[in-house]
């Protein structure tokens, strides 16, 4: 994993099923979406990392209206999970009603999965573990 | 140290709503002709002219609106620059138009805001506000506006135990207030009952949580100490200015119950002014949706983290209460052209400071308080104007 990470190869990963973060290679902190400098240490040398996967629910919302592209797939959750590695990511919540969101606890734990969009692309999801 | 120089001496806005066949130039030239030649400020005093405007290239199709603008409203030939931050746009122009009289290079400067929001259908002004967002790392996975702030008030109601109820007061406070205001978008109170109604946007907010599609421009003449007795006996003083900015992204945020660059913006501002929360009279907040006003009200120092929802509750955030918010009726209810939102929260609060407030005068008025923020809450600006005699 020595090759130099960029945005568009993050962006491929997850239509590829296959997610990866950014790892600093002189701090090892972990981040994800990608960041040019480090959070940790201000270092710019950054190298893939593979995740658990784990993480738990920090919070979320229910897209009620969604811009066009996104519309057919209304109304849907869109979250924000912490990863086991400590880094927060925007995703796609399955496994829940959208018109039930009173059922969802923050806080839960969660693991990683895709959702197959009818746009076309595939999202960066989690699911209950 | 406190700003010395920079004296507000007219200000004024346009109707903010649907402005059915009034073009970007035109609603900009009204707001100017309204704060200059009406104002008694000869255009040819104007040395320079700062900008706001979010996204004029996909609302109307048009960039480099700066000399365009100038053109159509009588100020050809002038310096000016179009100034953007989404929401925050309007006060950065503001900003930089302070920095240049304290600077001395300028007297006498035009700050203006304007934007189209209604000649683009509702999903096409959707998709210009979404570009204020992270386009590859949050927008494509369907996060909206609506979406950043229902994420926002999940996590303030799962902390603090606030309601959908004391977010719904809060577009009840911004009605009633605008149901005074002739310039605003909606004139009409509305009853908790309404504002609950469950037609949902991104859950938990729902319409009345949530800021209308404007057209709308606002501009302010800002000029030094020396000439400022030229124009009015009453002029208001800026004697504070932050700015802040923070993560485009939310997940990167720490903490999602509050917005770290309103924090940051509130405390540079209040200590340049060499004043504290506890000094202002009043506040104008960016209430984009309802939860936005609850956490400005906190993170601009006006109460405890997680006591702002009490705040509107016990009407302490009412026009007679003791810290009032948006006494005009804010961006909920008077309406959000985007670029002009900042120079239009300015103009709210130079005519309370003043006591040209009508209807909608806060009781205290000496020294105010205005944020303005940007996007996610990604560019926060936070100023602080004192009436000059006070």
């Amino acid at each position: 994993m020595s090759e130099k990470p960029t945005v568009e190869k993050y962006l491929m990963n997850i239509q590829e099923g296959m997610f990866k973060a950014y790892k600093c290679v002189d701090c090892g902190m972990v981040i994800a979406p990608p960041s040019g400098t480090c959070y940790g240490c201000g270092s710019s040398n950054m190298e893939w990392t593979k995740v658990s996967g784990n993480g738990k629910l920090v919070s979320f919302t229910v897209i009620h209206i969604a811009p066009d592209e996104f519309a057919e797939e209304a109304p849907y959750y869109v979250a924000i999970v912490e990863l086991e590695e400590g880094t927060r990511v925007s995703s796609r919540l399955l496994g829940f009603d959208p018109l039930k969101p009173e059922e969802v606890n923050l806080g839960i734990s969660v693991r990683l999965d895709y959702e197959d969009g009818k746009s076309g692309k595939k999202y960066l999801a989690f699911k209950p573990a | 140290m406190p700003l010395k120089k920079t004296n507000i001496v007219s200000a004024a806005q346009t109707k903010f709503g649907a402005l059915e066949g009034v073009t970007l130039r035109e609603m900009f030239s009204e707001a100017v002709d309204k704060a200059t030649i009406h104002a008694g400020i000869p255009k040819k005093d104007i040395q320079a002219a700062f900008i706001g405007s979010f996204i004029p290239e996909m609302l109307v199709h048009q960039g480099h609106t700066a000399p365009l603008l100038l053109d159509f409203a009588g100020l050809k030939g002038l310096p000016a620059t179009r100034h953007e931050a989404a929401c925050a746009s309007g006060a950065t122009a503001l900003r930089a138009a302070v920095m240049a009289i304290e600077s001395g290079i300028y007297d006498t400067v035009l700050v203006a805001g304007v934007e189209k929001m209604t000649s683009v259908s509702t999903s096409g002004a959707t998709e210009a506000l979404a570009a204020a967002a992270d386009d590859q790392f949050e927008s494509s996975i369907g996060l909206t506006f609506p979406g950043v702030f229902g994420i926002a008030a999940v996590a303030h109601m799962q902390k603090y135990g606030t309601t959908e109820e004391d977010m719904a007061r809060v577009a009840v406070k911004a009605h009633k207030n605008a149901s005074t205001n002739p310039l605003a978008q909606f004139q009409k109170e509305i009853t908790l009952e309404k504002a609950m109604t469950p037609r949902y946007i991104a859950w938990p907010l729902k319409l009345f949580d949530c800021s209308p599609i404007s057209d709308g421009a606002a501009a302010l003449v800002l000029t030094s100490n020396e000439k400022a007795k030229q124009y009015t006996d009453l002029p208001v003083k800026i004697t504070g200015t932050g700015q802040a900015s923070a993560s485009m992204n939310l997940c990167d945020r720490t903490d999602l119950t509050s917005f770290s660059a309103s924090v940051e913006a509130s405390k540079s501002a209040y200590s340049m002014a060499g004043l504290e929360a506890k000094d202002m009279d009043f506040a104008v907040v960016h209430d984009c949706f309802t939860i936005a006003e609850i956490i400005a009200s906190e993170d601009i120092g006006f109460f405890e983290p997680g006591e702002g929802a009490k705040a509107v509750r016990d009407g302490v955030t009412a026009i007679d209460g003791d810290k009032p918010i948006n006494p005009m009726g804010g961006l909920k209810a008077v309406g959000h052209p985007v670029g002009a939102t900042g120079v239009k929260q300015a103009v709210v609060a130079y005519r309370e400071l003043i006591g040209d407030a009508g209807p909608n005068q806060v009781p205290k008025h000496d020294t105010g308080v205005v944020h303005n923020f940007g996007g996610t809450g990604a560019t926060c600006v936070v100023t602080v104007m004192r009436r000059g005699d006070a």
